[in-house]
Parts: C-alpha cells; structure tokens; sequence
C-alpha cells in the first residue's frame, strides 16, 4: 500500500510541473512574438519628416488650358483641358522613377515604361497606370492636390 | 617541452633582473619559443590564441593552390580591409542629407589619405562581393557542400546575401546622384513582394521615398547591424570548418592505418585535461593521414602569402583608379539610364522584363535553390575534385544558372542606353 500511495503522489505532481513547463515555454514564445512585435512597431516610423501629401500648387490661370505641366518637387503632372483640371502622378508605378512628359504621353528613363496622356500603360514593365490625386480649389484661390487621396483616372475637377 | 628562460639560472638582484627584463617580457607573452619540432608546432598552433583557430595539422590538399584559389581567405581579408578603412571613414563621415556629399568632397580634397581610403573602401567592397561569388562556385565545383558539409554551405549562401546587402546599403551613403537612384529602384524592387511588400518598403526607408530617413537607417545597417552579423557568421563559417572535418577533399585510396599510440620515453609526467592531447606524454602514431603537414608553418606562410597578395592588389588598384563620385542628389531629374550598382544589373535587366519576377520571383527561387542544394543533391560521389564526372549534371546546371546571371550582369552594364533600350557598345 506505500507503494502505492508514493505512485500516486508522484501523478498528482505531474500534472503541476506540466502546467509549470507549459506556462513556462508559452511565457518564453509569448515574450519573444512580444519582442517581434514591438520591434516592428519600433522600426515602423509614426512621423516622416518629408514633404506633406498635401499642397497648394498654384492658381488656376497658372495652367491655361490645354498645359500638361510636370512638377518634378511634388512629382505630380498637372493637366488643363478647358476648364477641367487634373493632378496625375508623375512617379513610375514600375520603380519609382519620374516620368518625362513625351509626345505620346509618359515615359520613364529607367526602365522604358510608356504612359499615354491619361496614365495608361502602353509598353514597358510598369505593373499599374499612373494613379490620378484628388483636386480641389483652396479658399484662397490655389489649387490643392491630395496625393493620399486617389480618384479615378479621367475624374476632372471644373474650375 | 623547454624552454631556454626555464634552464637559466635567475641571477639575483634588481641588476639580473634588468639585464632579463626582456627576455622574460618575451617569453610571457609568446609562451612558445619559434618551433624547431614537430611537437613545438603543435604547441605554437595550440596554444597562441591568434592561431589556434587552425588545426595542428591540415590535409595537403587544403594547401594546394589550385584546389581553393585561395578565394575563402581573400573574402575574409576583403572583409578586414573594409573593416579597418571604413572605421577611418567613420571619422569624417556624416549620416546627413545635407553634409553627406560635402564629406565626399572633404575626403576627396582635404582630408589626408582620404581619397586613398575611399578608393580602397570601394574597391575591396567591389572585390569581396565577386569574391564571394567565386568562392560559392569553387565549393560548389568541387562538391564541397556534401555531407557532412551541408550547414556551412547554408551558412555561405547566406553570408553572400549579406555581403550583398551590406554593399548595397553602403552604395547610398555618398549621396550622389547614382546612390540616390540606385537604392530608389532598389527599394522598389523590395516593394514587389507579396503582402508585405510595400511595408517592408516603408520600414526600410523609414518614409515613402528615400531620404534624411533613410540615410540613417543605411547608415546604421551599414556600420553596426550588418557588420555584426557578418563577423558571427564568419566565425560560425570557420568554425564549421574545423568541426566538419577541414577542407573537402578526395577519398583516400588506401584506408587509413589503424592507430597506434606511443608512449613518448622523453616526456613521462602526468598531463591530464584536453591539453594532455597535445602536450602529453602520449602521440598517437597513424591515426591522422601521412599526407598531412603542420599548420605551422605550411599553412600560415600560405595565408600570408594571400595576405601580402589581396593588400598587394587593392593598393595598387586604389592608387590607380579613384572611386567614382556623380553629382550630388537631384531628386528632380534622374539619369538616364538609371543603373544600380554591377552586381545587381543582372537583377534590374530581369526587372525591366517583369517587376514582380525579375526582382522578388526569381531571385527567391535561385537563392531557395542555393539554400537546399545541399540538400536536394544527396548523391556522394565526386568530392574533393574540380568538374569531377559523377558530378556532370549538378554542376551543368549550377555553372549554366551561374553563366546566365553573368550574361545578363554585362547586358545591363553595357548594352543598356538611354529609356534602358538595346545600345551596342563597340
């Protein structure tokens, strides 16, 4: 009978030192997925110091109809057909380059992507179309181009 | 084992003490006198921590020229050069998109020998990526990865991607015109993967384009983080070596003697612990090959042979050719073409096929196959020897794979012009 109960007190330990080790080795997955995490949200920038998505880049009487200007700074193509104006992404959706402004359209240096007039891939590796930005006019007068905000290509804005 | 400051008789006083002073400075830091027998080469090779990286014995095989070409050593004295010349950068360098560029400038006309150390900077950075490529191809050639080599394989491949991200983060620290746009098409390509593409994009460059952000966080890459991991697995890769047995090389015809341990009559006290091994009363006679030679000094005047070489040679490179330096960083016009560094134009030659395919897709099916090749071939036969013949296939398709990188590396080094269309450069 000693015997017996001596057996019997060592399973009524194991299923404590198995909680003990399960609750161990979770502690140690559970801190090293924490760490994974935290690190990622560490290198995962909450503030960027470039410029602002958002700005003002003119009147409209600086873009007479019929201009396709290119601004290089805000890398945004501004397009004025009549009264209606566009704010077209002038960075490659291939790589990230710019695109000159070409006869036909777009095209871009580094790797021979070519746009026609409204952004649409014509040749080349590029993967998407250009992408259009939403434009409106400030109160005082300017225009302002969002590029966090995106519209569909041939969206005009009527001045 | 005696040695002559043991014999002499200590001569009393301070005066006989000043008259030894520097023999017995010597004999304390250099616990062996230069080696005149076998067992003092041993000892040297056991017992200095500089040298007991290497084996008391090594294969002839592992010395002979023509098998390794030496290129694991030249890797790892590349890698020194760059340690030692990048540290003497780190003086006048600054991590700032507005003083970077003004740095180079400095280096170049003001600081002394600063040209000379960014030439031989780049040009070692140049050398060790080729290197290390060279380096993968005599192991794989040769059949060095099999068992029970398969690791340090996995451990190589992986220190050439790091070596190749290592010059990549380096390549936008001068903030010229061809850094900036080198590492924007870069890190486009990274922004191809799956899922989480884009993200990896944005923590990289620590903002949507590259700029101040990611010039620090290239900066640090490239001085700490990478270095670091570099240093650890070259230590794993030597490492290994010793661990799986030295060098690959042929089978031996015959096999081995059976070993017979002798009682050495000249040393009979009491030695016990692993040093007991080496410096104990017993030598074990016919249990290592008779066709290996001692470390000292057959293999230390081999490594400093490629040593004196690979300095020899990046000198000589460095007073010759400056380094190039473009414009500095103009993010409104890019140059036309814009090319990334050589080792990379195979991959952006592919990229102006197929974003996805040239620059995520079939890059990771290459380095996955490189991974597991040791794994995948399990066939034994044909270690230790160049293009050996059981080996026909593995390498056929190593060497065309290989081949193929190349061609495409020179199509887009010189046959790419303006819009990356076909130019002919003769």
């Amino acid at each position: 009978m000693a015997v017996v109960s001596k057996s019997l007190d060592k399973e009524q330990d194991m299923p404590s030192r198995r909680v003990f080790s399960w609750l161990a080795s979770m502690g140690l997955f559970g801190s090293a997925a924490l760490a994974a995490v935290s690190d990622w949200l560490f290198f995962k920038p909450r503030v960027t110091y470039g410029p602002s998505a958002r700005f003002a880049i003119g009147k409209p009487d600086d873009f007479p109809p019929g201009t396709r200007i290119s601004r290089d700074v805000e890398r945004v193509c501004i397009v004025r057909e009549g009264n209606r104006l566009a704010a077209i992404s002038t960075t490659c959706t291939h790589l990230g380059c710019i695109v000159g402004i070409s006869d036909t359209g777009f095209s871009c240096p580094c790797h021979g992507s070519r746009y026609d007039q409204d952004g649409t891939v014509t040749g080349g590796p590029a993967p998407k179309p250009l992408p259009w930005f939403k434009v409106t006019l400030a109160p005082n007068g300017e225009i302002e181009v969002d590029k966090n905000a995106q519209v569909d290509p041939g969206t005009y804005f009527n001045v | 084992m005696t040695t002559d400051t043991e014999d002499r008789k200590a001569e009393a006083g301070v005066w006989g003490a000043l008259r030894q002073l520097p023999a017995n400075v010597w004999s304390s830091v250099f616990r062996n006198p230069l080696p005149s027998t076998d067992l003092e080469r041993a000892s040297t090779s056991f017992t200095n921590f500089f040298l007991h990286i290497h084996p008391v014995k090594v294969h002839k095989n592992t010395l002979r020229p023509a098998y390794t070409l030496g290129l694991g050593l030249i890797s790892l004295f590349l890698f020194l050069i760059l340690i030692v010349t990048g540290v003497l950068l780190m003086f006048y360098y600054v991590p700032s998109t507005t003083q970077a560029y003004d740095r180079m400038l400095d280096l170049r006309g003001t600081v002394a020998f600063g040209i000379f150390l960014r030439n031989m900077h780049r040009w070692s950075a140049h050398a060790m990526v080729g290197v290390v490529f060279l380096h993968m191809c005599r192991v794989f050639l040769t059949g060095a990865y099999k068992k029970p080599r398969e690791f340090n394989w996995v451990i190589g491949v992986v220190l050439l991607l790091a070596t190749l991200f290592l010059s990549f983060t380096g390549y936008l620290l001068p903030w010229d015109q061809l850094a900036f746009w080198a590492i924007t098409v870069g890190t486009s390509i990274a922004g191809y993967a799956p899922l989480v593409g884009k993200q990896m994009q944005f923590v990289l460059l620590g903002d949507t384009t590259v700029g101040q952000e990611a010039l620090l966080r290239f900066y640090v890459l490239h001085v700490a983080v990478l270095p670091a991991v570099l240093v650890l697995l070259i230590a794993i890769h030597f490492w290994r070596i010793r661990k799986d047995g030295g060098l690959s090389r042929p089978e031996p015809s015959a096999p081995p003697a059976k070993p017979v341990v002798k009682v050495r009559m000249e040393l009979q006290k009491k030695i016990y612990g692993l040093q007991g091994f080496v410096r104990g009363p017993f030598t074990k006679v016919g249990n290592v090959p008779d066709d290996s030679v001692y470390s000292w000094p057959n293999l230390l005047m081999a490594e400093l042979f490629v040593f004196v070489l690979t300095v020899s040679v990046i000198l000589v490179v460095s007073l010759a050719f400056s380094a190039p330096l473009e414009q500095p960083v103009n993010v409104m016009h890019p140059p036309n073409p814009a090319k990334a560094p050589w080792y990379f134009l195979g991959l952006q030659e592919m990229v102006s096929y197929s974003a996805f395919w040239g620059g995520i897709g079939i890059p990771t099916v290459f380095a996955l196959l490189l991974l597991l090749a040791p794994y995948i071939d399990r066939n034994p036969k044909g270690v230790g020897r160049w293009f050996a013949r059981e080996r026909l296939l593995a390498n056929t398709i190593f060497l065309t794979l290989a081949v193929l990188n190349v061609i495409f590396i020179i199509i887009g080094t010189f046959f790419r012009g303006p819009n990356w269309t076909f130019v002919s450069p003769f």
